[in-house]
C-alpha cells in the first residue's frame, strides 16, 4: 500500500473559530513534504490533527487506511514519531536517558532496555549529532541542542513517518542545514516519510519534494516546490511581493522578498519611471525604485543581459531584443510606448555602440519634442562608454542643454525622485 | 553511565536502604518510657516470625516488654513507615503528573480533600454500615475529587501553570478547612474526635489501623510503581508522552485513582501531615536521579525512614508530652520549601 497518511475533510476549531476548514490531503509513503503558510494559517494545528494529538470535530485522519484514533497509542508511536515545537525540560534527565525513552513504544511495561535498544539509541544520537552530549543534563542544554536531542529521541522510535513542527526555529544556520540534510538522507536511503512545518520558504524549496501551502485553514496549493512557490501564491498568502530567482549554480531557486504589498505608496504607484540601462547598470535602481513602489519599466534590453534578468525577476515591463542583436524596429516600438507613458526617464551609464544608440536617440527625441523629464547618471569619465565615435556623447550633451538633469550617481537620482 | 551498571547500582541502593529502614525501626522500638534494649527488641520480634521462632525462646522476655513492643510500638512504627512511604510516592507521582517540582498532596490540597472527606464521614456518621472502612472510603472520595479539581483549575489550555497550581492549592486548602471547621462547629459533640485525628498523629494506633491502611497504601503504591515509565515520559509534557505511545487519558485516570487511594490511606490513619511528600522526592532526585523507576521505590523507603524518625522524635523529645508529628515535619519542611522556591531556577529539579 503506497498511501501513507490521509486526511478527509477535517474541520478543527478551538473555540468558535475554525482553524482548519474541511481540509483534505494525502501524503504518500517516502515523501518529504513541507507545510508552509503565514502565522495563524493552521500549520501546527494541522500537524497536531494528523498526529492524533487533537481530534478534528469533523472528518477523519487515516494512517495506512486505519482511523488514527482507533490505532493503539503504542502502535502509533512505533509508526509515527513527532518532534514538537517546544519540549518541557523541568526534570534533570540526562540526554542519554531522554533519548532512550524513544524505545518505550517497543518495550513492554516492565521490560528493561535491551542491547538492541541501547544500540539503536546510540545510532540515533550519532545521526543527530548529540552523542557527545550524552552525559549532560537536558535541563542544561541550549534550545538548539535540546531540539536535536528530541530529534534523536524521535529517531530512536524507528518510525516510518517523522513529523516535525518548525524543527529549525531554535537552530543556527549550520544546524538547520545539518538537520534538514539528515532528514533528506533518511528519506532517500531508508524511505522515511518526512512531514515538516517549516518557516523558511527557501529551505522548504531546497529540501522538500512536495510543499503544502496553507492559508486560513485551507490548502492553497500542494505539489512540487516550483508549482507551489509562485510569486502569485506567496503574495496571496503572505501579502508580500517576492521575486523567484532560479539559482543557476545549484539548480534550485531562491525566494527574495521585495516589498510589503499593503504598504505601497499610492502616489508612488502611479508614478512611472523608465530606465535606459543594460549590462547590470540598472540593477540597483530597479530594485530600489520597485521597492519604493514606483512602476518601473526598462528598455531596450537584450535577452539574457543581467539587467534583463533582474527586470524579469521583478516582473517589470521590458522592451526586449534577442541576445547580442542590434535593436530592431519591433523592440523600438515597445520602447517608444514605454517612454511615452513614463513620467521620468533615467539614463544610466551604459556602453553605447551602434547597436543600442537608438535608445538614446528615442530619449533625446522625447525630451526635445514632448518635454519629458530626463535624469542622466553621468559616467565617471566623459566619453568612457562611448563606442559610437562621439555620437552618444553629443546626444547626452544636447539633452543636458535642453534641461536634462545630470547627477553623479544613482543614489542622487533616488533622492531627487524621492522629493516628488 | 552504562545502563546495566546503573540498574545494579539502583538495586544496591534499594537493598541498602531497606536495611537502613529496618535498623531505624528497631532503634525506634527501643525508645520510650519502658527501657528495652536493641537486643531484646530484635529477640521479641524474631520470636514471632515463623522460621526464626524455632530458635528463640520468648519466655526470656517479660510479657510487659513483649506487649509494649508488639502491640504498642510496632504498629505505630509500621504505620509511620507506611504513611511516610505513601506520601513520598504520591509526592513523586504528583510532581511528574503536574510537571512541577513543587507539587505534593499537602500543598495542592489533596490531603485536605481527604481530610474533609473523612470529616464528613465522621460527623454525619453516614457510613456506619461501612464499618472500619468508613473513614478511608470518605477520604478516598475527597482526595479524588480534589485532585481532579486542582488539575482542571491549574490546566490553562494544554499547560499546567505552576503559579495557578499553587494558588489553586492554597485556595482549596483554606476553602476546605473552612468547611471542616464549619462541620466541627455544628457537630460540637464530635469536635474532639475530629480534631484529635486532624492534628496528625500516630499515637495509640493499633494493628487494626495497620490492617486498614496497609492494603490501601500498598495497592496504590504498587500501581504507581507500575506507571514509572509513563511518568518519565509525562515530565516532558503531555503531547510528548502521547507521541511516545502513552494512552494519556487512561494513564492519568489510573494515576489519579491510585494516588488518591494512597493519600486517602495515609490521611485516614493519621490526618494531614505536610511537606514529606514534597521533600522526599527531591532528596531522592539528588541521590539517584529523576528516573521514576528508582525515584518511586526509593521515595517509599526514604519517606518511611524519615517518618519513623519524625514520629520517634515526636513521642520522645518532650516525654511524656507528645508533639503532633505534623509540627515536626512542618518545622523542617517549611524552610526547605522556601529554599526550593528560591532555588527553583538554579536547581531546576
Amino acid at each position: 500500500m503506497n498511501l501513507s497518511l490521509e486526511a478527509h475533510q477535517i474541520t478543527f476549531r478551538y473555540a468558535q473559530e475554525n482553524v482548519l476548514e474541511g481540509l483534505s490531503l494525502e501524503i504518500n509513503q517516502g515523501d518529504f513534504v513541507s507545510i508552509i503558510g503565514p502565522n495563524g494559517s493552521g500549520k501546527s494545528t494541522l500537524l497536531k490533527n494528523i498526529t492524533a494529538e487533537f481530534s478534528p470535530q469533523e472528518g477523519v485522519v487515516l494512517l495506512e487506511n486505519q482511523d488514527i484514533f482507533k490505532i493503539k497509542k503504542k502502535n502509533l508511536a512505533r509508526k509515527m514519531a513527532v518532534v514538537p515545537q517546544e519540549t518541557a525540560a523541568e526534570f534533570s534527565f540526562s540526554v542519554w536517558e531522554t533519548v532512550l525513552m524513544g524505545r518505550m513504544p517497543h518495550q513492554k511495561r516492565f521490560q528493561t532496555d535491551s542491547e538492541q535498544d541501547l544500540a539503536i539509541t546510540r545510532r540515533a544520537m550519532e545521526l543527530s549529532n548529540v552523542w557527545h552530549l550524552k552525559d549532560r543534563l537536558i535541563t542544561e542544554l541550549s534550545g538548539g541542542e535540546k531540539q536535536r536531542v528530541i530529534v534523536a529521541r524521535a529517531l530512536a522510535q524507528e518510525p516510518q513517518i517523522l513529523l516535525l513542527d518548525e524543527p529549525t526555529s531554535h537552530l543556527d544556520l549550520q544546524h538547520q542545514l545539518e538537520l534538514l540534510e539528515l532528514l533528506q538522507s533518511l528519506n532517500q536511503t531508508k524511505g522515511l516519510t518526512v512531514i515538516a512545518v517549516l518557516h523558511d520558504l527557501n529551505l522548504a524549496a531546497q529540501f522538500s519534494q512536495k510543499i503544502i501551502l496553507l492559508n486560513k485553514g485551507r490548502i492553497v496549493a500542494y505539489g512540487d516546490p516550483a508549482e507551489v512557490l509562485t510569486s502569485k501564491n506567496i503574495l496571496e498568502s503572505y501579502h508580500i511581493e517576492v521575486a523567484i530567482a532560479a539559482n543557476e549554480i545549484t539548480g534550485r531557486f531562491n525566494i527574495i522578498p521585495l516589498s510589503k504589498h499593503k504598504g505601497k505608496n499610492k502616489k508612488a504607484r502611479n508614478f512611472k519611471i523608465h530606465l535606459l540601462c543594460g549590462g547590470g547598470s540598472g540593477v540597483y535602481l530597479m530594485e530600489q525604485l520597485h521597492q519604493a513602489g514606483y512602476s518601473v519599466s526598462c528598455g531596450v534590453l537584450n535577452i539574457g543581459d543581467s539587467d534583463w534578468k533582474k527586470a524579469k525577476e521583478l516582473q517589470l515591463e521590458v522592451a526586449e531584443e534577442a541576445p547580442f542583436a542590434p535593436i530592431g524596429p519591433a523592440a523600438l516600438q515597445v520602447n517608444a510606448d514605454l517612454i511615452q507613458k513614463a513620467d521620468v526617464i533615467i539614463v544610466l551609464p551604459v556602453p553605447f555602440g551602434t547597436g543600442n544608440l537608438a535608445n538614446l536617440q528615442q530619449t533625446a527625441e522625447a525630451l526635445r519634442i514632448y518635454g519629458k523629464r530626463v535624469l542622466i547618471v553621468a559616467p565617471s569619465q566623459a566619453g568612457q562608454y562611448d563606442f559610437t565615435g562621439g555620437e552618444a556623447e553629443k546626444l547626452l550633451a544636447q539633452m543636458a542643454a535642453q534641461g536634462a538633469l545630470c547627477l553623479p550617481s544613482p543614489q542622487e537620482i533616488l533622492e531627487s525622485i524621492g522629493d516628488e | 553511565m552504562d545502563a546495566r551498571s546503573k540498574r545494579k547500582k539502583w538495586r544496591l541502593m534499594l537493598l541498602l536502604h531497606c536495611l537502613v529502614l529496618g535498623l531505624i525501626s528497631i532503634i525506634s522500638f527501643t525508645i520510650g518510657p519502658a527501657d528495652i534494649s536493641f537486643r531484646e527488641a530484635v529477640g521479641i520480634i524474631l520470636g514471632r516470625i515463623p522460621i526464626f521462632k524455632n530458635w528463640i525462646d520468648l519466655g526470656q522476655y517479660s510479657t510487659v516488654d513483649q506487649t509494649i513492643i508488639w502491640s504498642l510500638r510496632m504498629p505505630r512504627v509500621i504505620l509511620a513507615a507506611l504513611v511516610g512511604g505513601a506520601l513520598g510516592v504520591t509526592g513523586g507521582a504528583f510532581q511528574a503528573f503536574f510537571k512541577n517540582p513543587l507539587a505534593d498532596p499537602y500543598i495542592i490540597g489533596v490531603s485536605s480533600g481527604a481530610a474533609l472527606g473523612a470529616t464528613v464521614g465522621i460527623v454525619t456518621g453516614a457510613a456506619t454500615t461501612l464499618g472500619l472502612m468508613k473513614i478511608p472510603f470518605f477520604s478516598f472520595l475527597g482526595a479524588m475529587l480534589t485532585t481532579w479539581l486542582v488539575y482542571s483549575l491549574a490546566k490553562t489550555g494544554k499547560k499546567i501553570v505552576a503559579a495557578t497550581l499553587l494558588l489553586a492549592g492554597v485556595a482549596l486548602n483554606s476553602f476546605m478547612s473552612a468547611i471542616m471547621s464549619f462541620l466541627m462547629v455544628i457537630n460540637s459533640e464530635k469536635i474532639e474526635k475530629v480534631f484529635l485525628w486532624l492534628m496528625g498523629s500516630f499515637a495509640s494506633r493499633t494493628w487494626q489501623h495497620v490492617s486498614i491502611a496497609a492494603p490501601l497504601i500498598l495497592i496504590g503504591v504498587l500501581i504507581i510503581f507500575a506507571m514509572a515509565k509513563d511518568l518519565n515520559a509525562m515530565v516532558f509534557g503531555d503531547s510528548t508522552a502521547q507521541h511516545l505511545g502513552i494512552d494519556l487519558k487512561r494513564v492519568q485516570l489510573v494515576l489519579l485513582l491510585a494516588s488518591s487511594l494512597t493519600a486517602a490511606g495515609a490521611v485516614a490513619i493519621c490526618g494531614t501531615i505536610g511537606f514529606v511528600g514534597l521533600i522526599i522526592p527531591h532528596m531522592v532526585r539528588i541521590l539517584a536521579g529523576p528516573d521514576h523507576r528508582i525515584l518511586l521505590p526509593f521515595s517509599f523507603l526514604l519517606g518511611g525512614t524519615v517518618m519513623v524518625i519524625a514520629d520517634t522524635l515526636a513521642r520522645s523529645l518532650f516525654e511524656p508530652l507528645e508533639i503532633p508529628i505534623g509540627i515536626i515535619t512542618a518545622l523542617f519542611g517549611g524552610p526547605f520549601f522556601i529554599y526550593l522556591l528560591k532555588k527553583k531556577k538554579a536547581v531546576s529539579l
